[in-house]
Order: structure tokens, then sequence, then C-alpha cells
């Protein structure tokens, strides 16, 4: 193709409006000439500087950039295009490091349920791949979930079985995985976006200074290029981003519990269990823990840390009625809240209210039984990632937030869902309480 | 003792919304604030100034506009501030911001010893959670991440004692100083800046760090410093708000349909 | 010359003297405040002084008033009289006479009868502080030690006069008929005895004078010397706007010690009659709360004559300055102390105005509170927590909820709605405010009002997402801080569209647009949507039609009628559209009562006492309403609200004057 090297043109970069989302300065970054300056996020391109190299329009996330071209510079680019250059594609990255690993978290032996959710998502990446899955368990006296790691899918475990691992422990931790890490070279390592994963990968990729992607929903392989493409919520929520790191290694990608579905226990499949052994000593380790609290004190009322958040209003008619309210949040392994009316009409205590003069919450899921949906509450709750909302009238505002709506009476809906839900979990129903559903 | 204290200017993401019509970003009228985990951060680094004395740094990186949230915590009580600022700075994601971060905290370390290092546990635009841990990482601080509350400081052993939030449970850790904090949103309630406070913030001159400055290698920074890069990015699916009926005798089905609800979005678990 | 002159003439002159200091220590305390310009108006400060002070305007408005009133004149009366029996003391030939025979014996005559006015008077005050007191008179010591000394001066009076007529020492006795009947009481008394009684009289008569003019300064009968310059130097200006603060380092913000207030704010303190009127009609007070602005005011006066005085004392005699910035004080003003105002109370008062409306002597409450505030919010960032997220809100967001910018449109967007631009004018901005814009319930204000602009064919228009809150709440609490960017924000973007009519429907808008805006250089004029529906509806442009729907009362926005003097026009409204006046509550107009949301407090919570928007629904309810009007979103949160907790929220509506009419367009 050199004959026809006639010079190719460059053209200039040009933001498309509405597209960019300020996603910090990337294009800023990227720009060898200094051509782009940013104001107010978005990138003004300084027209004299742009070289029209392109780096920017790559680099743009949201595809928020273009290049332009005068009409004569289109026709020359357009024979380019005709000729059709295939791209081809390699992949930059040190091939030594093969196979997809996923951290068994764990804790007193017992295994946090996203482990086995990651092996699911895992053993389809290495089909994709065409390697092996491993399971890494790292603990004290933690042998026994090698055996639940190939019931899930693994087909290989790396295990570190240490007393120095008895509790979780960032510099411990952090030591036994990539004593495992440096040693075996995983192309992928997928941790769970727990408390726990969060704090050991921000650690582990640091060491190791390779890229880590947060709470993804998403994993799969791009083929072509045989990269993990990794796909989580960026910028609030408000959109989705698919993440590579291209040539670091390991890829690493944490993921939240419940995301993935967790496949099928086979209890026959087997595999080798490697173990290594750590050599740092207790001296090495700067945390010492004093003492772990339970949570479940019933005197306060934890409604900024709540999971799930039953609120009651003025239709709940009195406070003899909240028993209904506590009941569904107890089952659902919620608090309870309540509209600031509640408070003032003194059936509750202010540490229940939510909204604008009580707390501001944002729980995964927020039912409101009989609140209306003053703009006080609203704004105190409207942010939950999930609201049910209970009330008679279909003309509430609580509606306008609401992802379940149910127009219906409180004294209804509640009894049946308590008695559904119960009954769902298989809870023991006491026999007085079984007899409420069939109230009118 | 001296507590460095890591803020990031931010687009306030819940105000960010999706053009239901075009599905793109509408960012008009979003501002840009202190990174919310972040404002609880100084918090805890000035009240632990209130009670033992000593002096609280604050650090952000980004373009020069975000020496709005360094002259803030200078307003609630900060003593010093430093922003680190460069074109190649940018572009960075979590790893190459851990980098220029703790390189500055050793900077500042080398001129007057840091006991503590605060940062929020996230930020609202990239909800990773791992800035914290790579700074924590890369200076050899410990690290204590998930921090709700903090027992005490002990200046002349050396060490600290918090309390982290686990799932369901808390836990009571010593640990050697320095040492590294993530806060969360519950350890307390940020003050509110006094207005000679903002008017003295709003005086200062401002250090500003370039890689002139920092003289870091472009290869550890930056968008060249990151190992990871995004390919693309789209809108995601909206679940559309549902509203049924309950009346009538139509309670049950109702409760069904929310219990369905309830283990679609995993409040309730199939197995 | 007598002993009992040269006793007396010492004793005159060392009075006097005592006095004359008192009264310039009161001046140099004064001038401990700040500076204040109150020498504008003068011809309307002067006539304020000849109808509140010698007309009695406000004391007489309640019935006891008229007890002051006689009293007041007795005294003014009295003065003529009394100033010729001290000088008399010193110089016996100097008499009034001089004056002509009848005028001197008219005063003579008005004295005698004054003087039996006074003391019948003085002693139904002293009836009404033991037998029928109300809550908020005080029986204390200090009345009836100044009752007493009025009583003894009038009836040492006749003493004099009618020993003197006994005697026949004077020629005048036929003026005095009073003196003149008590002479009979003589008659049987030998010239001797009338002598010593005459002088025992005489003196009784002087000490008890002598002793009035120095007890004063230590009394609240001081009020006899502040009452008058107060009310000279009282606000002109109807509606109390706060003065706009310069951000500079070296400012205070806010008043935390007593000096930092004005010499006027001080000369309130010194005015303060104790009368309790304040006290009486304060719904803070009334429903059950410690706040009481007859008690702030008086613990004003305790913590500047201790601070002042300590002052004064630290310093030469006659220096008349301004106390330094950096005097330390006795008493801090803001504090538990018995001289010093709870940080509790600063926060109940929902600036509702009444107190000022009510005062006799025109103090101004309500902006020392404000100071304070300053003060609290701006120095200390010392507040009620529930006010952190609306102080953060109004800063980034723009609206009291923190509720997205981009939603402030959003009630509109199902309708044509014209936006406001440079290069798209209209005649009338609807300012729609955060309530209408954002609260779901006062949407409906919105609408309404959009369906009768269009009605009407005005030409209008919204400023869509760029309209920001107008910071009414931020300035009422204390932070003048934010309140101050906004109003710079707001009068910037309304100059640079070329607006210059601007309708609002909520009157905390309306009246930070109005008043509040004229020192940001605001020069749009700012109309209620009460007043133009009003218009509109006299013009014939909205088809009205009457119906009756059963009884409306209507519930007066303090900020529309007690602080801008809109009690007619909404009025109108209802009257307009339901065929007749609106039902009245016992506390309307000028006395009505607050609902409880005016100052910031509609985002503070209330666990002191009777929540205030509970008392004033039941108060509305007393009417037997079928619906209660409102003209103020925050009224109709707190009315509807008040409804819904006496569980009467299906019986009785709360609507605003915009939507009912909007119903009544046919």
């Amino acid at each position: 193709m050199s004959e026809t090297r006639r010079k190719k043109p460059r053209g200039k970069a040009r933001l498309i409006e509405g597209k960019c989302i300020a996603c910090g300065d990337r294009c800023q970054a990227s720009c060898p000439f200094d051509a782009v300056e940013m104001s107010d996020g978005e990138p003004v391109f300084i027209l004299t500087k742009c070289n029209g190299c392109g780096k920017c329009v790559k680099i743009c996330p949201s595809e928020a950039i273009e290049l332009i071209y005068t009409p004569d510079e289109q026709k020359i680019l357009d024979e380019y295009s005709r000729k059709n250059e295939p791209a081809e594609i390699e992949s930059k990255a040190d091939s030594a490091w093969k196979h997809v690993w996923v951290f068994v978290e764990q804790t007193e032996g017992e295994a946090h349920p996203v482990s086995w959710e990651l092996l699911g998502v895992g053993r389809q990446l290495a089909d994709d791949l065409g390697v092996e899955l491993a399971a890494f368990i790292l603990g004290d006296d933690v042998g026994h979930l090698a055996h639940e790691a190939f019931g899930y899918g693994a087909d290989r475990v790396y295990l570190i079985d240490d007393p120095i691992l008895s509790r979780y422990r960032t510099r411990a931790y952090l030591e036994a995985g990539l004593l495992l890490i440096r040693k075996y070279k995983p192309e992928i390592v997928l941790m769970g976006a727990t408390g726990l994963g969060r704090d050991l990968a921000g650690a582990l990729a640091t060491e190791l200074r390779t890229g880590l992607t947060a709470d993804c929903t998403g994993l799969s392989i791009s083929l072509a290029d045989r990269l993990l493409e990794q796909t989580r919520p960026a910028f609030g929520g408000n959109i989705m981003a698919t993440i590579l790191s291209e040539t670091a290694r390991p890829q690493m990608a944490s993921v939240r519990p419940h995301v993935m579905p967790k496949p099928a226990f086979n209890g026959e499949r087997r595999g080798p269990v490697i173990q290594e052994t750590l050599s740092i000593s207790e001296d090495d380790i700067p945390t010492r823990i004093v003492e772990i609290i339970r949570e479940k004190s019933d005197s306060t009322v934890n409604l900024a840390g709540a999971h799930v958040i039953v609120s009651g209003g003025r239709g709940m008619k009195g406070p003899e009625h909240f028993w209904m309210i506590r009941e569904l949040a107890e089952l659902l392994g919620g608090v309870v809240g309540c509209s600031r009316s509640v408070v003032d009409a003194g059936w509750l205590p202010y540490a229940h209210q939510v909204g604008q003069t009580g707390k501001t919450v944002k729980p995964k899921l927020y039912i409101a039984c009989g609140i209306s949906g003053a703009i006080q509450h609203l704004v105190g709750m409207q942010n939950s990632d999930y609201i049910i909302a209970i009330n008679k009238d279909k003309n509430a505002p609580i509606f306008d937030v609401a992802h379940l709506g149910i127009v219906g009476d409180v004294f209804d809906v509640l009894p049946a869902i308590i008695e559904k839900t119960r009954a769902s979990l298989n809870a023991p129903a006491e026999l007085e309480q079984t007899a409420v559903g069939m109230e009118p | 003792m001296h507590i460095v204290v890591c803020v990031k200017m931010v687009p306030d993401t819940t105000l960010v919304q999706i053009d239901p019509k075009t599905n793109t970003l509408v960012r008009e009228g979003v501002p840009f604030i202190t990174n919310p985990f972040d404002t609880h951060a100084v918090e805890e680094a000035l009240r632990l100034k209130d009670r033992y004395g000593g002096k609280v740094t604050a650090l952000s990186m980004g373009p020069p506009a975000a020496e709005m949230v360094l002259r803030r915590a200078l307003a609630l009580g900060a003593d010093e501030a430093v922003l680190l600022s460069d074109r190649a700075f940018g572009g960075a994601d979590t790893l190459a911001t851990s980098k220029v971060l703790s390189e500055a905290i050793r900077r500042i370390h080398e001129n007057e010893p840091v006991d503590l290092v605060f940062c929020g546990l996230q930020t609202i635009d990239g909800d990773t959670a791992q800035v914290g841990p790579g700074v924590a990482c890369r200076l050899g601080f410990t690290q204590l991440t998930l921090v709700d509350h903090i027992y005490e400081v002990n200046q002349r052993e050396s060490y600290i004692e918090v309390r982290r939030k686990l799932e369901g449970a808390f836990e009571r850790v010593q640990a050697r100083m320095p040492a590294l904090i993530t806060t969360t949103r519950e350890i307390n309630t940020p003050r509110y800046p006094t207005v000679p406070g903002r008017l003295q913030a709003a005086s200062r001159a401002l250090p500003v760090w370039s890689n002139d400055v920092m003289k870091l290698e472009r290869a550890e920074i930056g968008l060249q410093g990151s190992p990871t890069n995004v390919r693309r990015i789209f809108a995601p699916q909206r679940e559309k708000g549902e509203i049924i009926n309950g009346l009538n005798g139509a309670h049950l089905t109702a409760a069904d349909c929310m219990l369905n609800k309830l283990y679609e979005w995993d409040i309730l678990n199939a197995d | 010359m007598p002993w009992s002159r040269i006793i007396f003439t010492v004793l005159f002159i060392a009075s006097i003297g005592l006095f004359l200091f008192n009264v310039y220590r009161l001046i140099a305390m004064l001038c401990l405040g700040r500076w204040e310009n109150r020498f504008d108006h003068l011809l309307a400060r002067l006539k304020g002084v000849l109808l509140f002070v010698f007309g009695q305007k406000r004391v007489v408005r309640r019935a006891f008033g008229v007890n002051h009133f006689f009293i007041f004149w007795g005294f003014m009366i009295l003065l003529g009289m009394n100033s010729e029996f001290l000088i008399q003391g010193v110089f016996p030939e100097f008499s009034l006479r001089f004056l002509g025979r009848v005028p001197y014996g008219a005063l003579l005559f008005a004295t005698d009868i004054m003087s039996v006015v006074v003391l019948a008077a003085v002693a139904l005050a002293v009836m009404r502080r033991i037998a029928f007191r109300p809550k908020y008179i005080e029986a204390s010591r200090d009345a009836f030690l100044i009752l007493g000394l009025i009583a003894m001066l009038m009836v040492a009076y006749f003493g004099v006069h009618a020993a003197e007529i006994a005697l026949g020492e004077t020629d005048m006795g036929g003026w005095m008929p009073v003196s003149g009947a008590l002479a009979g009481a003589f008659a049987t008394s030998t010239p001797e005895k009338i002598h010593r009684s005459l002088n025992a009289s005489w003196w009784v008569h002087a000490l008890a004078l002598l002793a009035f003019l120095n007890y004063l300064p230590y009394s609240k009968h001081l009020h006899v010397l502040t009452a008058i310059p107060n009310v000279f130097f009282r606000r002109i200006d109807p509606v109390s706007v706060p003065p706009r603060l310069k951000f500079e380092l070296g400012q205070d913000f806010g008043v935390s010690k007593v000096t930092q207030f004005t010499w006027k704010q001080l000369l309130d303190f010194m005015a303060c009659t104790e009368c309790g009127r304040c006290e009486d009609s304060c719904p803070a007070h009334g429903t059950g709360k410690d706040l009481s602005p007859k008690e702030m005011v008086h613990r004003g006066k305790l913590n500047l004559f201790i601070n002042g005085g300590s002052l004064l004392n630290s310093r030469p005699i006659d220096t008349l300055a301004g106390a330094p910035r950096e005097a330390s004080m006795v008493k801090p003003l803001i504090d538990g102390t018995a001289e010093s105002i709870p940080e509790k109370d600063v926060w109940s008062c929902a600036t509702c105005g009444v107190c000022m409306e009510e005062c006799p002597v025109f103090i101004e409450h309500a902006p020392k509170t404000l100071e304070m505030r300053r003060h609290l919010v701006m120095e200390k960032a010392e507040f009620p927590e529930e006010l952190l997220s609306l102080f953060n809100n109004m800063e980034q967001r723009f609206n009291p909820w923190g509720i997205a910018p981009t939603d402030r449109a959003k009630w509109a967007q199902d309708l044509d709605i014209h936006i406001v631009k440079e290069d798209a004018p209209a005649d009338y901005l609807f300012f729609v405010g955060c309530s209408g814009a954002y609260d779901s319930r006062a949407r409906g204000i919105a609408l309404a009002m959009a369906k009768i602009l269009d009605r009407a064919g005005l030409s209008w228009g919204i400023l869509g997402t760029e309209e920001k809150c107008c910071g009414d709440s931020l300035r009422r609490l204390g932070n003048e801080y934010v309140f101050d960017q906004i109003a710079q924000a707001n009068v910037a973007q309304f100059k640079k569209l070329g607006i210059t009519k601007v309708v609002t429907h909520c009157p905390h808008c309306y009246t930070t647009l109005k008043n509040d805006y004229r020192a940001y250089g605001a020069e749009f004029e700012v109309i209620h949507h009460s007043e133009l529906i009003e218009r509109l509806i006299a013009e014939g442009k909205l088809p009205v039609h009457a119906r009756a729907n059963g009884r409306v009362v209507y519930h007066d926005s303090c900020y529309l009628g007690r602080h801008n003097g809109l009690y007619d026009a909404p009025r109108h409204c209802v009257e307009a559209v339901s065929g007749q006046a609106p039902a009245e509550m016992e506390r309307s107009h000028g006395r009505a009562f607050c609902c409880g949301a005016g100052g910031g407090r509609m985002w503070l919570e209330e666990t002191e006492g009777k929540r205030i928007n509970i008392d004033r629904t039941e108060q509305a309810l007393k009417q037997n309403p079928a619906a209660i009007a409102s003209a103020c979103p925050f009224c109709m949160t707190m009315l509807e609200d008040g409804l819904k907790d006496l569980g009467k929220d299906g019986d009785v509506k709360v609507k605003d004057i915009a939507e009912l009419v909007a119903d009544a367009i046919e």
C-alpha cells in the first residue's frame, strides 16, 4: 500500500453537542498538542493546535468527539476507506498470565455467597477463553471450602491456610494474595464487591500495578482480543461504562453480591488443591482486632445505613397499626421509618423520621405505606434504589417516584404481603399472627 | 498530630438525568461539589484536630477549578491546602490517581511527618472505593477502610483505635500509625463553614503542584499510567414505574406482584 | 432663709444633678451601640409622636389603655404645676400666675381634676394587678412602688392645696373644686394644725417627686423618658428590611454582644414598658414556648445595663463613643443566664411581626432576633441541625429541598408556557417560587395562576429552569452570606432579562423580591397574585362566576398582611368567587395569628409546646368553614398539616385564592 501514499488528511476535532458526559479530562490528557482546554467540564478544541491525530476521539468514552474534514479531505478519505484496510488485532499483554481466578471470601470458615456467584460467571469466562477456572481461598482452617469451590465449578483451588489469616486483616490477606497471584499469574481475578472484597482488591491491584474495575454488573470476554469487558454503572448510575484493562495483568474486577446468578452445586466435582505457605509473622501486621461488635441494638434506629426501610404514614391511622410495618421490616431484614406527620402525632419517635427535617435515606428498597408523599418526605427517600408505595389515593405524589405503586388499602395489602413473604421465607408462622392475614 | 485529608471535586451526579427522548445525559445545571463522602473525611480530620490538636492539610487532584473544594476545607478549619493540577495528571484511573496523591503525601510527609490520612470511602462519580487503599498501599500506611467511628488516637504509642463497619457487624481495630482511613457517611455530620472562615479561605493563595514540582514519570501518571480504559458507554435500561390496582379485592394479586418484585430486586433470595 | 428651704434646695440640686447624670449615663450607653441613621423623615417622625405619644393611638387599642391615657395626660398637666412646685421650693415667690389669672386658674383647675382622675386610674391599675391580672402583666414590686409613689403625689397634692385653701393663703381656691371640698375637712382644725399638715404634705409631695424623678431610670418607668424618643426614632418604612451586609474580613456578622446593636435598638430596650402586649399576641409564646418578646427585650435591657455600665465605668466619664470591637462583656448576650437571651429562643421566632405591630412604643423585636441568628449562623455555624441540609441545598441547588434545578420547570412541561429570555420578553414574569415549582400540592397554585394569566390574556412567562429560590428563608434564618449570593444572582438575571413586572403567589418571594432586593438594585415592580387577580376581576378581564360553595374563612399570611399591608386584595378575590366576604377568625388582619412557618420556621422541627399550625387551624375551624382560603404556599402546607392532624382534612379544604378563582372561571 505504500505506493499510493497520498498524505492521509487529518481533520480537526470537534465536540458533538449533548454527548459529552464530563468524564473528567481524558481528551485533554490524551492530546499530545495541548489543543484541548476544559470549560465547565467539556472540552474546547483549539483548532490552530489540533493536528487531527484522533487520540481524543479514541479515548472519549461517550463517542462525543469526531473529526471534521473539508470536502476535499473527505474525498481522499473515502478513497482510503474503499481500500478497506483490515484491522489487525494482537494482544499486547504478557501471555504468561493465564486462567481465571475467583477469590473465595469467607468469615469464620463460612463462604460469602458472592464467591459462588463469581464462580458461575468465572466459568463462562474461562470457557470462552479456553482456560481453567480456579478458586483461591485464604483463611485459617478453611480447607473444607475447596470442596464447595469445586462443586460450584472451580477446576483448581489455591489455598493458603494459616492461623494468621483467621480474621480478615488487610496486610495479611494482601501478602497471601500477592504470593499466589505473583506465583501463578492468573489473567483474570474476580472478587466480591463486599466491604472486605473492596478493601483487599484495592490493595492487591495497587501492589500489582494493575487495573481494577469495581462493582461490575456485567463481565464478558471480547473474543477478538481476549480482553475482559467489564461493565459497570458510572456517574452515579446514570450511565453504564464498559472498561478494559488492555495490557496490565491480571485484569481485576469486583462484582456486587446478588448481581450474578449462583450456579448449581455439583458435589461430585473434584480437582487439585495447591497449597502455599505464608511466611509473615504477627509483628508484620499493623492491625489488631480488639473486638467484633454484633449489630442489632434495638435502641438505635439505623435508618441511614439500612438496606430495607418500611415506612408508615398517616394512612396507618394510628400507632396500634404499626405492628404491620414492624413485621414486614423484620421479615425483610429492614428497619422502620415514618413520615413527619407520624412523629408529629406522637406515634413514633423522631429517630424514625424520614425527610427534609428527618433523615435522608438511600436504602436498596423503600416501602412507603399510607404515605401520600409530601415534598418534605419525598426529598428524604427518592434516591432509594427501589421504591414500593401502597396508598389508597391513586393521585398521591408518592406514586411519581415509586417503581411499584399499589393503589390499595394498606390494611388489605400489608397483611397479604406479610403472609406471603413469611410463607415464602418458610418461617414458622405463629398461630395468632396467621389469623391476621385473614382479617378483612 | 498532622492529618492529611484527600478531597475530590465531582459533578453532583445525583442531579444528572437522562433525557428520555435522546437517551443522553443531561448535565446542564449540574454543579461541581466536594465529593459528599470526602466531606465526612474532612469533618473527622477536623474533629481529631479539635480533640488532640495539630494540623490538617487538605489535598486534591484535579483541574484548576478544583481549588473550590480545597477552599471549602480551609473554610471549615483545615490549616493548609495543596492542589495537584497538571494536564499530565489528567485522564487518570484509580491506580494513576493513587500514584499522584501518594507522592504528594510523601512530599508533605518529608516536610512535616503525617500521622493520618483521611479519604472518603468512595466518590459519587466513580464509586470505586479504590483510591484510599491505593494510596495506603503505595505509602505503606496502615489501611483502615469503612471506618465509622474513632475511639482514640494514642500519639505517644502511635496507634489509633477505630470501628470498621462490616456486613452485619462492626470490628474494633487497633492500628499502627501512620494510617490511612476511609470514612463512611455515618461517621459524623459535617459542620457548616463560618463566614469569617469562608472569607479567610477565599483570600488565601493556594499552592498548586504541577508535575514540574512533582517530577513523576509520565508512564505512571495520567492517562498513560492508567491500566484501565473505557471502551464505550451506554445508557442503562431504566425500569419504568408501574402502578397496579390493589383495591376491591385485588390486594392478593397486588401482594403477589410485590412479592415477585422483591425477588426480582434481590431483596428476597430464591435459594 | 429657713432651714427647710436650705434643706430642700440642697436636696433639689442633688436630685436634679443625679437625674441629669443618670440621663447622661443612658445617652452614653446608647452611644455604645452602632450608628444607624434615624434622623430622616423628620416630619413623619413628629407626626408619629403626636399620634402615638400624645394621641396614645396604639395604647388605647386595648380597653385598658384608656387608663394609661388618663395617667399620661394627668402627668402632662401635672407637669406644669409640679415644676412650679419645685421652683417654689427654692424661690417661694415664684408663681405661674404671670400667665394671667384665667389661664393660671384653668391650669389649677385641670390639675385639680386630673389628680382625681389619676388617683382613680392608679387605683384601677393596682386593682388590675391584684384582682384581675392578665397573664402577660407582672405584679412586680416595681409596679406597686411606682403606683404608690404616684398615688402619694396626688394625695400630698391635695393635702397641700386643701390646707392652703383652708388657711386662706390662696385666692385661687375657686379654681380648685376638689381641693376646695377637701379643705372642708380642716374646718374644725386649728390653723397651727393645718399648718403642720400643710408642711407635712408639702414635704411628702416634694420628696415623692424627687424620689420619682430618680427612681425612673432604674425601673420600667424609664419609658416615661424613653418612649417619646423611641416613637420619634421608630422605623418609618412600613416593612422591616434587614440591612445588607458587606462581606469583608474583619467585619462582625450579626450580634453576639449587646453593644453590637445599633443605638436605636438599645433605645428599644430602654423604652419597654413591660406592658406585655407583645407576649400576649406572640404565637410562639401563646403555644407554650419559652420565647417571649417582652422577656427578650427585658433581658436585653438588663444585659445592656450590666455590660454597658461596666464599659462606662472603665473609661473617662466624658467619653461618648461606641464600644470598641474587641470589648469584652461581663455577661454574654446569647446564653442561659438571667441577663442573657437563651439560644433556643432565638430560633423559636417565626418573625410574624405581631409583637412589633402590638408594641405601643414601636419596639422592633424581630430585627434583634435576626441579628442574633446572623451571629449564630455566620460566626459560629451553630444552628438546629435540620437547617444543615436546607443551607447546603440552597447554596448548591437553589431550592430548599435540594431537588434538581433541572426539575424546576417540570410542573409546566405539559403546558405551553413561555420561557422569558433576553430575546423573548414578556410583560409579566411569573416568579413561580420553589413551592409552586416543586411541591406537588403548591403546583396546583402555579397551574391555577397559569390558567388565570392565560384567561386574562396577559403577556407572561416564567424563567423555567433558570429560576432560583428568592432566598427568603436564608435571610430570615440569618444565613445572610448565601442569601447575598442568591440575591445578587437573581437581581443580575432580572436586569439582564429586562424584567419590569414580577408576579408571585408566595408572600415570601413577594416581600423578598420587593423589599429585600432593593438594596441590591432591584427596580422592577413586584405584584402579589392577590393584587393582580383583584385588579383583573375588577377590570372585568376574568370571567368569574360567584358560586356559594359554603363558608370560606380567610387566613392572613404574615408577610402579606402585617409586613406588606395587603389585607383587602385577597379578601376581595374570595368575595368575588364565593359571593360573600370571607368569614374572619378572631385574630385577623394586623393581629392575625401566624401559621408557624415564617422566619424559616418552615424548615425547623417544632417540639416545644403546642404546634402553632394546630392552634391556628383550630382557630379557623371555630368558624365552621367549608374551606380555608390562604394566599401563601407555606400557610397552605401548615394549615393542611393542621387539618390532617386534627382529622379534619376530609371535611375542610385549604385553597389558595388563585385556585378558588381559577375554579370559578368558566
